[in-house]
């Protein structure tokens, strides 16, 4: 069978696969479909298209509906304020998670804050967060520091270090001075936040320092 | 994060500007409503953004997947309206899912659309108007056997449009 005379009996295949050939041509091409497989796997191939037709509507082939244009910024901004949703949500559990161990901390000091004299500290005055900058890759620390009359309080978050890495935190004074506040060992996959105290008065502070291991890093207050 | 996951913005935004149209186009058939439509649009980009890590360019598309979630999103907005009574009916369960259903008739449209003038005439004369081939073939001033190659070349073309478009029966 030529190629030629296959190109006529398949230009009948559209019409046989849709069924509506005329009985007069069908027997022919029927014939020509027993003796060919190419054909026959033409057809088959067609007749899957053919099978879907009833399924569409001809009333929508001209034109597609198309989305207004303000929709493309409605997306945006839902995804946008979801984003900021969830970013607030776990800031808040981090908060919490600190608060709880906080009470532990404020009820052993609080002996000691009934000793202190009123007003000398920054008691109720707004918390700072403080954010670390130029830190190697990966690696993060952010802090909250809240004032309280006996000192101020500090909330640490590291990431991107070594298990078990030592860190001490200080702060530090106008005139260069450390004030300590505490150490605890960074522990991988455990809670990350660490609660410590130093007695400096937040309002004489003038950076809060890491040493994470070997590295010291501060940050301006 | 691996490549091509919806995690920033400007990756929404890409996604939105590739996908919307169809996802809207699709979004429109199977609801039948303007207003639904960009409701299911928008919840689709929220939830494929939401899940942006799990897509993974190795087992398919960007677009494959985000039709996939706006067929889910169809469905549970179906299930929020009336459920139409197709079954009660006809007594005869559906082959396939309604949803499904719309999804290749919205397939088949999209591929319409895409072949050229030529070939959409003859299909839709010949076939979906049921007009005998003599009568488009005097209508268009051409012999009868090219409407019939017309529909040959017609039905390879919408072959190839809806394997462009992700069919794959």
């Amino acid at each position: 069978m030529t190629a030629e005379r296959c190109r006529e009996w398949r230009e009948l295949l559209g019409a046989y696969a849709l069924d509506r050939l005329p009985v007069g041509e069908r027997a022919g091409l029927e014939a020509h479909l027993e003796g060919c497989a190419e054909c026959r796997a033409e057809l088959d191939s067609l007749a899957g298209v053919a099978r879907l037709m009833p399924l569409a509507d001809p009333g929508r082939f001209e034109t597609a509906p198309s989305p207004p244009a303000a929709l493309g910024d409605r997306v945006l901004a839902a995804v946008e304020s979801e984003r900021r949703a969830s970013e607030r949500e776990s800031r808040g559990r981090r908060r919490w998670r600190l608060g709880l161990a906080l009470s532990g901390v404020a009820a052993a000091t609080a002996a000691l804050a009934i000793f202190v004299l009123a007003g000398s500290g920054g008691e109720g005055a707004p918390e700072r967060e403080v954010a670390f900058h130029s830190l190697p890759p990966r690696m993060e620390i952010e802090t909250t520091l809240v004032p309280h009359s006996f000192g101020t309080e500090i909330h640490v978050y590291v990431s991107g270090v070594r298990s078990g890495t030592l860190c001490r935190v200080f702060l530090r004074d106008d005139a260069g001075r450390r004030s300590s506040a505490g150490s605890f060992r960074y522990r991988w996959g455990e809670d990350s936040e660490a609660v410590l105290t130093s007695a400096l008065d937040l309002s004489n502070a003038a950076a809060v320092g890491i040493q994470v291991g070997r590295q010291t890093f501060e940050a301006g207050v | 994060m691996p490549p091509g996951a919806l995690s920033g913005e400007r990756d929404v935004r890409e996604a939105y500007a590739a996908h919307a149209g169809e996802l809207y186009g699709f979004a429109v058939r199977s609801l039948g409503d303007a207003g639904l439509a960009e409701e299911a649009v928008q919840e689709t980009f929220l939830r494929a953004w939401r899940a942006g890590e799990r897509f993974d360019p190795e087992i398919g598309s960007l677009r494959t997947w985000l039709f996939a979630i706006l067929r889910n999103v169809v469905i549970d907005f179906g299930r929020a309206r009336a459920v139409r009574p197709r079954v009660a009916e006809s007594g005869v369960e559906p082959a396939v899912e309604p949803i499904d259903e719309a999804l290749l008739g919205w397939q088949i449209e999209e591929a319409m659309r895409r072949i050229g003038e030529q070939h959409r005439q003859v299909l839709l004369e010949t076939y979906y108007k049921g007009r005998p081939y003599a009568e488009v073939a005097a209508d268009l001033g051409v012999p009868e056997g090219t409407v019939k190659s017309r529909v040959y070349y017609g039905l390879r073309a919408l072959r190839v449009a809806l394997e462009e478009i992700g069919y794959d029966g």
